[in-house]
């Protein structure tokens, strides 16, 4: 069974950070494809596949100039596996003798590359050696990579190819002689291909020509004519020899491309193996980049179903801040398995939180390393992320009819040990009915060994005493004074940014009997909405309190 | 020494450039690589890449298939390697593609005849160029346009070799002077480097028509000057100094330029692919004191002079050869026909 559906993987960010590898070679690309998530139960496969990458990340720490050549190689590797399978029952074509030639060629820098490195490499990236395979290709053992039939390869073809190069010879000389003596008696001269060319329009010099015994036509066009020596018997007997020579020639350099096919045959499996293991290498060093560059940690995974992040980032939102300049405020959390809400003010942060929450727990359990500075996680059986999109909305779905239909699946697909992050359910809907339906949602939730996340404007949702509330600080400790100032000259994108500059977006753990704090008007009213409308809605709130 | 050790000593990569179809292009190839044998001068051979557009409907293709020594350095398509008769020993798979997949660079073992093929990109081709010089090869000889006004040059190319002949028309005298014409088109001033190139230069990367008047730059807002000329005429006044054309430079423009204003001033072009000018106006137009400048010329490394035009006539060869040579000045001129 499935971990997640794929809007889960986009929603959460963890699609981003698979698109974002940068993998250079076509069997760390199928390597990629094969990303799958490791099921409860399957702790110390998923600690293998981090010990990995943990000695991967050492590796580009440490030998960055060999990892710097290694990657160069990897680079320009293509993908030759096709040709490797063919190699098993078909004749490889020169082109593809020549790029087999280039692989092993590639695999033994490679292979020579990660046993010079002066840490311990995984077994899984070490290559098997290929050297006696490339002796066959390089029977010079010049180890350049370029590829012929070379005469080497079989003395009979040697053979073939000097007499080949004799009767040539031997032709050049007779038909030299023969070009002497035609020069002499008539006056002509002839190219050293030993052609006569002339103008048509020339007619009496074409039948002057026409009438050489020893010239024949060659080839005419409408302008002009072009001679060559008649070949007499002595080249028609060479010529003869030649053909038979260029077939025997011909014959042998397939017996060779046929010998050659065969012997990578016979390491077609042990080359398959080699390409995995490039593809497993290749992954390995992209994700190891990829979590330096992200300064991320390899998560402890333990057998309880919990969820601890600290200082935890959402890797999309902080790559979009950092190329404005700005920072991620790291948020911290605590999960296991029952209720959490996250409850406070617009614009706080908590839906990113939630994607933070399910992109820490999809790439760890995917074998990632984690954007915080410490993670503790514990394998889910079931991931899912609730969350409003436009698509269900362009299928024509109400965003509470989509939303609806998206919670019955979830309950439907749960089982024991799922993680459930939960987007403002019900908001769709009026308050009185919403706020019923999302308590009745966190009652049944709480009932289950689910770790279940859910964010909500809804007061008072978590009564009953088994639900832990988390509250973002929002603007609670703002000066508003202060605040207000600074923003009532600021233009409409600066509003926000100021909002955001004020805004801490920390998770604090509540009790449960304390009431959200109310700041959806104040943010109203610094984003400009007049000031009439404002009044008026603060009236309202005291009317109801009253 | 022959002919190619000339070449080799001054340029690295020489393009073959038709004045029309039927000049000789591919015959001029095929001397300069029979040459290359008997001098032993290690060659590389590559062509131009073409578009769709330029494919010889008649023919099928453009790729000449032409005959090449062992030694020599050629760029050959996948699809087409083992279609050559030569024997081909695969040096490097480059990174450039053609229609017919992706190129390698070969060295020819067994002689035989090769299709060649190129990247149809300006700088892939000059990277290829200098790849093949790493390979070995002395002298590049690049296969190129068909027409002269299609060809990529000065980029692709260090110097062309203008393949000219009888096809250009049926009298000899006419085939000389439009010869010439473009050997003094391609030879006009280059502006040198300084302030007025480098402003003219910053300039033409707005790609419409520029006017300097004392130090000042004006556009216009035409691209081309195609039926710019009245416009043109109106803007230029006293204090014009130069006008720099992006685009071709044709007869209709400078015909509705008033005459008094022509001497006063210089034009400037990209390059000389860009006058469509024939040799009687152009003539005239110097005369009145019409002045061009160019950004960057064009070198002919040499001309080649077929006697024989396809509809049947003929020059004598000699006589041909004689009248280009007298017009060419100190420019090489070789008769491919008869190898003199």
């Amino acid at each position: 069974m499935r971990l997640c559906n794929p809007k889960t993987k986009t929603e959460t960010g963890f699609d981003y950070v698979v698109h974002g590898l940068s993998i250079n070679t076509p069997y760390g690309r199928k390597r990629v494809k094969a990303i799958s998530a490791f099921e409860p139960g399957k702790e110390e496969a998923l600690k293998e596949e981090l010990l990995r990458l943990e000695k991967t990340v050492e590796l580009v720490g440490s030998q960055p100039g060999r990892v710097e050549e290694l990657l160069e190689t990897l680079q320009e590797m293509k993908d030759n596996s096709f040709t490797i399978q063919r190699s098993d029952n078909s004749v490889l074509s020169v082109v593809e003798l020549y790029e087999i030639k280039t692989l092993l060629l590639q695999m033994d820098k490679v292979r020579s590359l990660l046993d010079a490195a002066d840490v311990e490499v995984p077994a899984e990236f070490i290559l098997q050696d290929t050297t006696a395979l490339l002796d066959i290709l390089d029977p010079g053992r010049e180890r350049i990579n370029t590829f012929y039939i070379y005469d080497a390869f079989s003395e009979k073809l040697a053979t073939l190819r000097g007499e080949k190069r004799r009767i040539e010879l031997d032709i050049r000389k007779v038909q030299k002689e023969q070009k002497r003596k035609v020069e002499a008696a008539y006056g002509i001269s002839m190219t050293p291909k030993f052609e006569y060319v002339i103008s048509k329009a020339d007619k009496q010099l074409m039948e002057k020509t026409r009438a050489i015994p020893e010239l024949t036509l060659l080839d005419e066009d409408y302008v002009s004519a072009t001679f060559t020596l008649k070949s007499d018997d002595r080249v028609d007997d060479l010529k003869r020899s030649m053909e038979r020579l260029n077939e025997a020639i011909e014959e042998e350099e397939l017996c060779v491309r046929e010998r050659l096919s065969a012997e990578i045959g016979a390491f077609r499996s042990m080359l398959l193996e080699n390409c995995t293991a490039i593809g497993e290498l290749d992954f390995n060093l992209a994700k190891a980049f990829w979590a330096r560059e992200h300064n991320c940690v390899k998560p402890e995974i333990v057998k309880d179903h919990v969820l601890e992040i600290v200082e935890g980032r959402q890797l999309v939102v902080e790559d979009i801040l950092q190329k404005k300049g700005k920072q991620f405020c790291p948020v911290s959390i605590d999960l296991r398995d029952g209720v959490t809400c996250i409850t406070g003010a617009n614009m706080g942060g908590k839906t990113i939180s939630l994607k933070m929450v399910g992109q820490c727990a999809m790439l760890a359990q995917h074998g990632f390393y984690v954007p915080c500075t410490r993670a503790r996680i514990g394998l889910s059986s079931y991931i899912h992320i609730l969350i409003g999109d436009s698509q269900n909305l362009q299928r024509g779905l109400s965003s509470f009819g989509s939303e609806m239909e998206e919670l019955k699946d979830i309950l439907d697909r749960s089982k024991d040990g799922a993680l459930l992050l939960i987007d403002e359910i019900a908001s769709g809907t009026n308050p009185v009915e919403g706020l019923a339906l999302t308590r009745s949602i966190v009652d049944y939730l709480s009932g289950q060994a689910y770790i279940s996340l859910i964010t909500t404007h809804f007061d008072n949702v978590s009564i009953g005493g088994k639900i832990r509330n988390m509250q973002v600080r929002g603007l609670a400790d703002v000066d508003f004074e202060l605040l207000s100032r600074e923003i009532r000259y600021a233009n409409r994108r600066e509003r926000i940014e100021i909002i955001g500059k004020y805004m801490d977006y920390r998770l604090y753990e509540v009790a449960d009997n304390k009431e959200i704090p109310k700041d959806a008007l104040n943010i109203a009213q610094m984003l400009g909405i007049d000031r009439d409308i404002i009044t008026r809605a603060r009236k309202y709130m005291e009317d109801r309190k009253r | 020494m022959g002919i190619l050790n000339q070449l080799a000593q001054k340029y690295k990569r020489i393009a073959i450039v038709g004045m029309a179809k039927n000049a000789g292009k591919t015959t001029t190839l095929n001397y300069l690589i029979e040459e290359a044998m008997d001098e032993g001068i290690v060659i590389g051979v590559t062509s131009t890449g073409r578009d769709g557009e330029n494919t010889d409907l008649v023919t099928g293709t453009d790729k000449p298939r032409v005959y090449l020594d062992a030694g020599t350095i050629v760029s050959v398509p996948v699809q087409l390697y083992e279609l050559a008769d030569a024997g081909l020993e695969i040096l490097r798979m480059t990174r450039y593609f053609t229609a017919l997949g992706q190129l390698m660079l070969c060295r020819v073992v067994d002689s035989g005849y090769v299709q060649i093929a190129g990247p149809v990109n300006t700088a892939e081709h000059k990277d290829m160029c200098n790849e093949m010089m790493d390979l070995g090869a002395e002298l590049i000889l690049i296969d190129g346009a068909v027409d002269r006004r299609s060809i990529a040059a000065p980029a692709t190319s260090d110097a062309i070799i203008l393949a000219t002949g009888a096809v250009l028309s049926r009298s000899l005298k006419k085939v000389v002077e439009e010869t010439l014409h473009i050997l003094s088109t391609y030879q006009l001033p280059r502006i040198p480097e300084g302030e007025l190139r480098d402003r003219i230069k910053t300039g033409a990367a707005q790609d419409r028509i520029m006017l300097i008047k004392g130090g000042r730059s004006e556009f216009l807002d035409l691209k081309t000057s195609l039926t710019a000329g009245r416009i043109l005429d109106d803007a230029i006044d006293q204090e014009t100094e130069w006008v720099f054309i992006p685009g071709a430079l044709t007869q209709s423009v400078i015909g509705d330029i008033h005459p008094s204003k022509l001497k006063g001033v210089t034009f400037v072009l990209k390059d000389p692919t860009k006058i469509f000018i024939g040799a009687t106006s152009w003539q005239q137009l110097r005369k009145r004191g019409f002045q061009v400048n160019v950004l960057e010329n064009i070198e002919i490394a040499a001309l080649t002079v077929n006697p024989y035009a396809p509809l049947g006539y003929s020059f004598d060869h000699r006589e041909l050869l004689t009248a280009m040579r007298e017009a060419a000045g100190n420019i090489p001129v070789i008769d491919v026909m008869y190898g003199e």
